[in-house]
């Protein structure tokens, strides 16, 4: 993440009732208005989308930006630690188990791959593949 | 009705509730431990979640914040995100209208995605059950309190933690958990699709607007894939 916040930052307070009210107008404002409220089909369906749309645009940045950059290789471990997530998700209902197998596999990934591919280096003999490289380029 | 059998009714809403505790408890501590990692310190990640008392808002609205996103963005990404809290309220609202305003106030505040689950299957199966506000009220306390624990716990532990785990990636996992069952109909998946590829599009407008433009693109998808299932009268249900 880019930026640390200060504790003494107004900012940050300013954005902390921002959330609370949203809290508040959500779900206290249809029970302290006393009258009926219909909504029209057109607004109630909208109701209905709107969180699926509004966290999948959150949860898309989340994860395909690494440091700022858009990434959607094999190399970005968020991404497929998230897409992991889906995959145990649709199977299982859990959600303990979609947290806890997607950060699992982005730790292989992040820490235990680097660790492997390094190993794998240090095995190869390396002489003998300079020797096929100069004759290949040859 | 007699006080020891409003409060029974309280107790019964709090116990029928504790099964779902652990799931509960695992969501408030990533989402306390994702807060900070973020960058919000251990004192306005506590008064955020004492306050807001809403996971999937303040993980919506923390990389906002991060990026010092305005405030009215953070605010209007936090009340869509929450949005099916209307729809519950809707629901919930004819139970609770004899009560006076402050009351009401109150117990919106402390609506939730389980406790609501819960209520509705009460009164599917008991729908005389006398004391409902006093179910509703102990169950969704209860609620409140595992939530706010453990919240708490994963901000303090938050800072022990290295960076480097990458635990913030679990606050966009908990989200992801949260999206999936929302995209079971064509619509939501096809809105959802078209939101997250027009976010990351967008992504370069300035104050994170990609985000709204994300959200608004992908609304008028499913409005219209909605609209074009019930036209050809086929059902909206299926998708994944």
């Amino acid at each position: 993440m880019t930026a640390w916040l200060d504790t003494i930052d107004p900012y940050v307070w300013l954005a902390i009732l921002g959330v609370t009210a949203a809290t508040f107008i959500t779900r206290s404002s249809l029970f302290v208005l006393g009258a009926r409220v219909q909504f029209p089909p057109m607004v109630e369906a909208a109701l209905r989308f709107a969180p699926a749309c509004a966290l999948a645009a959150i949860v898309a940045a989340d994860l395909v930006f690494v440091d700022g950059q858009l990434q959607i290789t094999a190399s970005n471990h968020k991404l497929i630690a998230g897409c992991i997530g889906i995959v145990i998700f649709s199977y299982t209902r859990s959600i303990i188990g979609t947290i806890a197998g997607g950060m699992v596999a982005f730790w292989l990934l992040h820490f235990w791959l680097p660790l492997v591919a390094s190993a794998v280096e240090r095995r190869r003999p390396r002489t003998c593949c300079h020797q096929i490289e100069t004759i290949i380029q040859r | 009705m007699s006080k020891s059998s409003r409060r029974d009714a309280a107790l019964r809403g709090a116990r029928e509730l504790l099964p779902l505790s652990p799931g509960i408890f695992a969501w408030g501590l990533v989402t306390g431990v994702a807060m900070v990692k973020s960058g919000l310190s251990t004192l306005d990640a506590t008064i955020l979640s004492l306050l807001a008392y809403a996971g999937s808002a303040q993980l919506a609205a923390m990389p906002l914040i991060a990026t010092l996103a305005p405030l009215w963005l953070v605010t209007l990404t936090a009340i869509i995100v929450n949005l099916r809290f209307v729809v519950y309220t809707a629901l919930l609202r004819p139970h609770f209208t004899h009560l006076p305003t402050g009351r009401r106030l109150w117990l919106g505040y402390i609506v939730g995605d389980i406790m609501f689950v819960r209520f509705t299957t009460l009164l599917q199966q008991e729908p005389n059950y006398p004391h409902k506000v006093a179910y509703y009220t102990g169950g969704a306390l209860a609620n409140w309190v595992i939530w706010q624990v453990s919240s708490l716990i994963g901000i303090f532990a938050a800072s022990a933690i290295p960076a480097s785990w990458g635990l913030e990636l679990a606050g966009t996992l908990a989200l992801v958990a949260l999206l999936v069952p929302l995209c079971r109909q064509w619509p939501a998946l096809a809105g959802a699709i078209a939101a997250a590829i027009v976010a990351v599009l967008a992504n370069a407008l300035p104050l994170r607007l990609g985000l709204l433009c994300g959200v608004i693109v992908g609304i008028a998808v499913a409005l219209f894939v909605d609209r074009e299932l019930r036209r050809r009268g086929a059902s909206p249900e299926g998708g994944s």
